[in-house]
């Protein structure tokens, strides 16, 4: 039977539906837990970039409960942001932002406070960004810059220098060695920032200062 | 030649005196990409040693039934295999770490070394010695990525595994941001097979 000129096709065959099947059944196993755990990754940077929200020692189900409990889904008054609120009062929106990195896309949150102009906090749940350099945006050391800035009302909300520039009250230091990432996730911060705002000022015209 | 002598050559030659990394120079994209943090070399060697035993010793099961003209594409739909099941089950059970890899795990598909063991022993040699040849190739594979991810990490991060290492972490130590960037990998490979190698040939030179 090895001599037929039919077998390595039927052989090639048989062994693809084989191997297919096990990978198949094996990502059906599995699926419920990756799409739980990409969830939960966006759950995360929510709570992180609110203030006072996320504790280290938080467990994945302390987590999720107070992501349910505590946070807001977003609405046409939040102009699409997730919100905090304490005593029936917003004290904080998160804005997910998301666009093309340099490897590919970048989805993050950016944490504002109920004043609309000052940041809280950044974090992103997706990037693929050159590990050691574009993937530092991650890291506590870049992402920690971004608190307390304040959105400016010129054409650039927020701006990424370079690492030798002075900073001033909106701008954050880049990554070094990852110029292209760090303009990428500018153009991301600041598309989202000005989307948001100009959906702010067009629903309600409150905290505008 | 008995079983034990044999076994204890194929230990040998994947460790050392056929060393993938710095006798072979295979797998050499993955020692590039991966070995800026221990932590990921780590994980990145594991996945290997899993992939690379298992694949090999089922591209020898099979030995006896693949005809010979499409060896190779049974091959690589073998590797492919193990490989989306590593990358599922960090998917599933370490996230994290399935982020931090981001695509360097489903490129294990083309890690030559893989490809190398099923062709040069697998298609010739039993389960039993090709899984020992694949896991202590992965190992010797394993060992060199550790040295270089190691010094690297120390060099441009001053850590270890994450963890601060005393005067690295400090102010008297400017960080070498190129060891941790792709060049400072073409430095290490180079220092280290040349330092391997020099302690090869004098050791073939001593038992002359």
């Amino acid at each position: 039977m090895r001599d037929k000129w039919w077998f390595p096709v039927v052989y090639m065959f048989v062994m693809t539906a084989f191997f297919s099947s096990i990978v198949i059944g094996f990502s059906q196993f599995t699926s419920d837990r990756v799409e739980a755990n990409e969830y939960l990754a966006f759950e995360r940077a929510i709570l992180t970039v609110l203030p006072d929200m996320l504790d280290a020692g938080d467990s994945r189900l302390e987590l999720h409960r107070k992501f349910i409990e505590l946070v807001g889904q977003p609405d046409a008054n939040s102009g699409g942001a997730f919100t905090l609120a304490r005593g029936g009062r917003i004290v904080a929106y998160a804005l997910p932002i998301s666009g093309q990195g340099f490897w590919a896309p970048i989805k993050g949150v950016i944490g504002i406070k109920a004043d609309r102009r000052t940041i809280t906090g950044i974090a992103f749940y997706e990037q693929n960004e050159t590990p050691g350099l574009g993937a530092q945006i991650t890291k506590i050391g870049f992402t920690s810059q971004f608190q307390g800035k304040v959105i400016s009302s010129a054409n650039k909300p927020l701006n990424i220098k370079r690492p030798s520039d002075v900073l001033g009250i909106s701008d954050v230091h880049a990554v070094t060695g990852a110029t292209q990432t760090s303009t990428r996730l500018e153009k991301i911060i600041n598309d989202a920032l000005k989307k948001w705002l100009s959906e702010l000022s067009q629903t309600n015209g409150e905290g505008q200062t | 030649m008995n079983n034990k002598t044999d076994a204890k050559k194929i230990i040998i030659d994947g460790l050392w005196r056929n060393n993938p990394v710095f006798k072979q120079v295979l797998g050499i994209c993955s020692t590039l990409a991966v070995t800026n943090l221990v932590l990921n070399t780590v994980v990145m060697c594991v996945a290997l040693v899993f992939t690379l035993s298992l694949s090999a010793a089922s591209v020898s099961l099979l030995r006896k039934f693949t005809p010979r003209n499409i060896r190779m594409m049974i091959e690589t739909l073998i590797i492919g295999f193990y490989v989306i099941i590593v990358d599922l089950v960090l998917k599933a059970y370490w996230p994290e770490m399935s982020t931090n890899l981001g695509p360097y795990v489903g490129l294990i598909i083309t890690n030559c070394i893989v490809m190398g063991r099923c062709e040069a022993f697998g298609n010739t040699n039993p389960p039993g010695p090709t899984f020992l040849d694949g896991f202590f190739n992965a190992l010797g594979y394993s060992f060199i990525l550790l040295i270089i991810a190691t010094i690297r990490e120390l060099l441009g991060m001053g850590t270890i595994l994450g963890y601060p290492m005393p005067y690295f972490s400090g102010p008297y130590w400017d960080k070498w941001i190129i060891m941790v960037a792709p060049p400072g990998a073409f430095f290490m490979l180079g220092v280290v097979t040349w330092i391997f190698r020099s302690i090869e040939i004098r050791k073939e030179q001593n038992t002359k």
